[in-house]
């Protein structure tokens, strides 16, 4: 989707060309750190999908996929309890490199319980790869060793990410204008 | 009044069960920072011998107790609250791979590392055991539940908490009532004497009321993420008159205990923002090893935004 004439979105962040740049930059830097292995990428969904799917393209050391889901704080009933795996990985960690892939890193909130999740599954290794960092909005101090962009503080979407769960399959990354009366829900 | 203690082996994720149990079975939480800062609160800043720490905690248990039921993530716990009549002591273990695994992520570690810094963190917990409570290691029939944290996850675990003190119908029981508290702290105060420490007359229970809606719903989120939380646990002096009286203080929304972190929200206009600003830039002069992050409205109004939560929010 070319998403040229959205009204919604406010400005083009990155585009299509800058993405496919940098995530070529990320997978050689990832490619050199894990030479003489063989590493597990793992995507959380919904969002990671369009970059995990780059990423893992362009790498060029074996590479196995997997994925997670977690439940959304996003419950509008009232209490949402506590944040729970809603998808599993189909197979085990135990021993292996194990490079967990976001979309976006902004408090940290997400990250820290997956980290937890997964560090607990005795892998030989575990490090983050993130698409965005909103490193101003961090709270919780989270280890990010690969990532492409740091961002404002704005609300994007686009090459993944969402509003309302559209947006995603826009090839570039763009701010989307606060006012949500714009916004296609 | 009901007592749920939580303690287990070193890297258990402790805090984490009792925190989520604490939420399902609306008991309030009491951790081990927290008790610090209650204990700095009712004796004082100046340390507190070994051999009375003991009776410190169980004086402070004891004035809580009187208005909340407890979950306390304290070690040692379970032989504290022996003399309270309506008690769940709770142990969680975890093969040595998942606790070396906990410290691997906390601590940025690689496996070895991790592995060398659990020993260590528990040769610390066992010699702070013996020193408080003149054993190294818990006995096994201390406790009534014991969980494992390598075939339970903490849902799992909290579960089976929750059932367990249903079962034996904790939350039936009245909080402590004054004079039973009176009499535990009679007893508890003479023997401090020994000590020479003599407690100020009240604890002052930590706010549980929010200032603002936004407050809440961050508190929610930090729920969500089972993320330990203290709400205004502490005011900061950051202006004093000629006279050295206190004449400006500031108190941070929330502390991050796991973190150490504290957290202000500002969500209102900018002219109050400044001014809170400069407060912050103050405490950080007077604190320079305090963690403290701003969390703005346009922060804010991003995770609102986020999370479709604007329905929840009254605005400033």
């Amino acid at each position: 989707m070319s998403g040229d004439h959205l009204p919604e979105i406010e400005r083009v962040l990155f585009t299509e060309e800058q993405i496919r740049q940098r995530i070529g930059e990320v997978a050689a830097e990832i490619s050199q750190r894990y030479r003489g292995k063989t590493l597990k990428l793992i995507g959380v969904l919904k969002g990671s999908v369009f970059f995990l799917t780059e990423l893992a393209r362009r790498i060029e050391v074996p590479v196995k996929i997997d994925f997670l889901a977690i439940s959304s704080f996003s419950n509008k009933s009232g209490s949402p309890g506590v944040v729970r795996i809603a998808k599993d990985l189909d197979d085990g960690i135990e021993n292996e490199d194990v490079i967990l892939v976001e979309d976006i890193v902004d408090t940290g909130f997400t990250l820290r319980y997956l980290l937890q999740t997964l560090a607990s599954r005795s892998p030989n290794s575990l490090a983050v790869c993130t698409f965005l960092d909103r490193n101003s909005r961090r709270i919780v101090q989270v280890p990010v060793e690969f990532r492409c962009f740091e961002i404002p503080d704005r609300f994007v979407i686009g090459f993944g990410l969402d509003y309302n769960q559209l947006y995603r399959n826009i090839g570039y990354v763009a701010v989307l204008k606060m006012d949500t009366s714009h916004a296609r829900i | 009044m009901a007592l749920i203690a939580v303690s287990g082996q070193t890297g258990c994720r402790i805090e984490e069960v009792a925190r989520i149990s604490a939420q399902r079975l609306g008991f309030q939480l009491v951790t081990q920072s927290r008790v610090r800062s209650l204990i700095q609160q009712e004796f004082g800043s100046g340390p507190i011998p070994d051999k009375a720490y003991a009776d410190v905690l169980t004086s402070i248990t004891a004035r809580l107790a009187t208005e909340h039921h407890l979950i306390l993530a304290i070690d040692g716990a379970e032989l504290l609250i022996r003399r309270f009549p309506a008690i769940l002591r709770v142990y969680i273990t975890a093969p040595e791979a998942v606790r070396v695994g906990n410290v691997m992520l906390d601590r940025r570690l690689d496996r070895p590392s991790a592995k060398e810094a659990l020993w260590e963190m528990e040769a610390g917990d066992a010699a702070a055991r013996k020193a408080y409570f003149g054993k190294p290691a818990p006995a096994p029939d201390a406790f009534d539940l014991t969980l494992n944290a390598g075939a339970l996850n903490s849902e799992q675990m909290v579960e089976l908490i929750e059932t367990a003190a249903r079962s034996l119908a904790l939350a039936e029981h009245g909080y402590l009532s004054a004079a039973a508290e009176a009499q535990i702290q009679f007893q508890i105060r003479l023997r401090l004497a020994r000590h020479k420490i003599i407690p100020a007359g009240s604890i002052s229970l930590a706010r549980r009321t929010f200032a603002h809606q936004s407050e809440q719903i961050f508190a929610n989120l930090l729920d969500f993420y089972r993320i330990a939380w203290e709400y205004e646990p502490r005011t900061f002096p950051i202006h004093w008159d000629a006279d050295g009286k206190v004449a400006e203080s500031f108190t941070p929304d929330f502390y991050l205990p796991e973190f150490d972190l504290y957290v202000e929200l500002t969500t209102m206009k900018q002219s109050l923002v400044t001014k809170k600003n400069r407060k912050v830039r103050l405490l950080k002069e007077l604190n320079p090893a305090l963690n403290i992050q701003v969390f703005y409205q346009k922060d804010f109004e991003n995770l609102v935004f986020k999370y479709g939560l604007a329905e929840r929010l009254v605005k400033a």
